[in-house]
């Protein structure tokens, strides 16, 4: 039976040095650790199979040796779907996009990732709208219609392609929960859609259940994680180099290890008739095999028995 | 001999359990009373700005990671003293390959100036005497760079950076050294031809499991680059390049058969016993910067440095030139056993 929600991994695994270790019990003798069972896309691909995901999103900053191991794109997702799984979308920045002066770099840039991004086959391209809040905020109401028009533009040229870009506001952003909303406001829906990484809204301090209802129609896909920390405080949201402290506090856990009230949207998504794909982020894991497993159960056995 | 030990170790690229501690502070203000507890006083540091842009500012490899959490770069090398890195930083490491991935060769030689100038500030400041720069990026990314061009063009022009990168690290008291690991286009032998358009204050970075691998032996290097040689590093490997991996986009991870190409010192194939008699007797007295790259383990890596560098690399056991590593390390374990001693050489 098809099911409304699919599942895809943000793929946070850094570089994957390997396309294929054919020497899998030779290369483990060398050291006898777990080393080698996290070195090469094939393993990495079985484990998002083995363990619930029909996708994976990209992170940009892998492309590089990504396509050196692959040669291209279309070899790539031809070598996931071999492991029965999809190319779901891919991770982009705007940075300097509330610089009226960076417009034309700022769109040739993003316009670069939705082509990429249709190579891969993907669908989402998931949009940190601009530079984190230190040495950059507080912005005024044109640095904001100067992201606006950048994201516009970019998700004109992105629907042509068969993309939604997704506004993906991290809490430590430019945009941050005084005018997170006004950006989405100032935004044609026609162009930008949003995806809603539940764990970043609920740190900014914003009510997540109130925003889920509230933009319900523009939210194209999510970033599923959870968090132990509602409304962290501005001094820390809007300092330099955030999102990883110094004593190694986690901000993001697997959904259900943290506090959000992820049972309750879940009710508002079937509610909606939510359907699409939800990539799960298990950044700050120690253990992403872990997480994955953690996370596919707790979205299939418990929130599935919601809506699935 | 002063001897060194690299962070570089600290393998912050590739995923297994538990990398996420790797980005945060307290890993590092940790690391620094291991590397003391195994007995070495001084580090090295690979300067790699790819952390920078991800405002991963607890891992202390730029000079904007060290003002961000310690104010300014001195402050962090007192850090470093106060906490057992008595000799603090005493070799900084800059691979540029990182700007290679625009494939295109202004920006590359642009942003590897700027940032190995950066390199060389950070050195000053630190009172770190060297920097050590790659000579060029992987076989594979420089095709990108050289495109149409030809690589004789394509070097000199690298040779012009190195030119004004020496003079800059001149005015600021540090010595540049190249180093040239065997994906480079000056692999192995190929690296004497190069110095030859170097400046002569541009020293040599004798790296052993480089060298080895490009097909060069790291013994006659030292004898032939005598008074050239800047730095030293006891790097060790069992591998060998038979499928020409070192041309491949990512050359540390032969395609042909996963290994792990870096070892702990004494878990390879190379002969130290030779490099050891080779350093005595051309009279080398800088720096030995042991680094057993990208490590599985790095408190089993320091230690492993360690009992080596007491044990095998240079020892008051006798010398045989011609036993392998592994056979040194029992044959100096023996002697040590009998004599008790422990050598204090390289306690400096």
């Amino acid at each position: 039976m098809e099911q409304n929600i699919r599942l895809s991994h943000m793929s946070h695994w850094k570089t994957v040095p390997y396309r294929q270790i054919g020497n899998f019990r030779e290369f483990y003798y060398e050291d006898r650790s777990n080393n080698c069972y996290y070195m090469d896309w094939d393993r990495i691909l079985r484990y998002h199979r083995a363990t619930g995901y029909e996708g994976i999103e990209l992170a940009p900053w892998d492309l590089g040796e990504i396509l050196g191991l692959f040669g291209t794109p279309a070899e790539y997702t031809a070598f996931a779907k071999d492991h029965g799984i999809e190319v779901s979308g891919m991770f982009h920045g705007c940075n300097d996009s509330h610089i009226a002066g960076k417009h034309g770099d700022v769109v040739a840039a993003g316009k670069r990732a939705v082509d990429t991004l249709a190579a891969f086959g993907g669908k989402h391209l998931n949009t940190c709208p601009g530079n984190n809040y230190y040495g950059n905020g507080p912005l005024d109401v044109e640095g904001l219609r100067n992201i606006a028009s950048c994201l516009d533009e970019i998700g004109e040229y992105a629907e042509s392609k068969g993309i939604a870009v997704g506004i993906h506001n991290e809490f430590f952003c430019v945009t941050n929960r005084e005018n997170h909303r006004q950006l989405i406001e100032l935004t044609n829906p026609k162009y930008v859609h949003y995806c809603l990484d539940t764990a970043q809204v609920a740190l900014m301090g914003d009510d997540l259940i109130d925003f889920y209802d509230t933009y319900r129609e523009r939210i194209a896909t999510f970033h599923f994680k959870d968090t132990a920390d509602i409304g962290v405080p501005d001094e820390i949201r809007y300092d330099r180099d955030v999102e990883i402290r110094d004593d190694g506090h986690r901000w993001f856990w697997e959904p259900g290890e943290g506090i959000l009230p992820l049972e309750e949207l879940w009710r508002h998504m079937r509610d909606y008739g939510f359907r699409g794909w939800l990539t799960v982020e298990d950044d700050g894991s120690p253990d992403y095999l872990a997480a994955m497993a953690l996370s596919s159960y707790y979205i299939n056995e418990k929130l599935g028995k919601i809506y699935r | 001999m002063n001897l060194c030990f690299s962070t570089e170790a600290v393998d912050l690229d590739n995923q297994a359990p538990n990398r996420n501690r790797r980005e945060s502070r307290y890993f590092w203000d940790e690391l620094n009373h291991l590397i003391a507890a195994g007995g070495f006083c001084r580090i090295e540091i690979p300067y790699e700005p790819k952390w920078d842009f991800g405002g991963r500012s607890g891992i202390p490899r730029t000079k904007r990671s060290m003002t961000t959490k310690f104010g300014t770069v001195a402050g962090y090398a007192a850090f470093l003293r106060e906490n057992g890195i008595t000799g603090g930083i005493a070799c900084i490491h800059m691979n540029p390959s990182l700007f290679a991935s625009s494939g295109i060769l202004p920006m590359y030689l642009g942003a590897s100036k700027h940032y190995a100038e950066e390199a060389v500030e950070t050195a000053a400041e630190a009172g770190c005497g060297i920097v050590t720069l790659t000579a060029t990026p992987p076989y594979f990314a420089s095709g990108k760079l050289i495109g149409d061009g030809t690589e004789e063009d394509f070097l000199a022009a690298v040779a012009g950076v190195i030119a004004d990168l020496a003079a800059y690290a001149g005015e600021k008291g540090v010595t540049l050294c190249v180093k040239n690991e065997y994906w480079t286009l000056v692999r192995g032998e190929k690296i004497h031809d190069f110095v030859e358009k170097l400046p002569a204050s541009v020293m040599l970075d004798v790296d052993t499991a480089n060298l080895k691998i490009a097909g060069a032996d790291p013994a006659e290097m030292i004898r032939k680059c005598a008074g050239r040689i800047g730095v030293v590093h006891i790097t060790d490997t069992a591998f060998t390049d038979t499928e020409e991996a070192w041309k491949t986009a990512l050359p540390e991870y032969p395609p042909a058969g996963a290994t792990k190409v870096f070892r702990d010192p004494g878990d390879g194939e190379i002969d130290f016993s030779g490099i050891a008699a080779a350093l005595e007797e051309t009279g080398y007295d800088g720096l030995v910067v042991f680094n057993p790259k990208d490590s599985c383990d790095i408190s089993r890596s320091i230690l492993r440095s360690r009992w080596f560098a007491d044990h095998v690399f240079r020892s008051g056991a006798t010398v045989n030139s011609a036993m392998t590593a592994k056979e040194n390390m029992t044959a100096c374990h023996s002697a040590k056993e009998v004599s008790g001693g422990r050598p204090e050489w390289n306690r400096i």
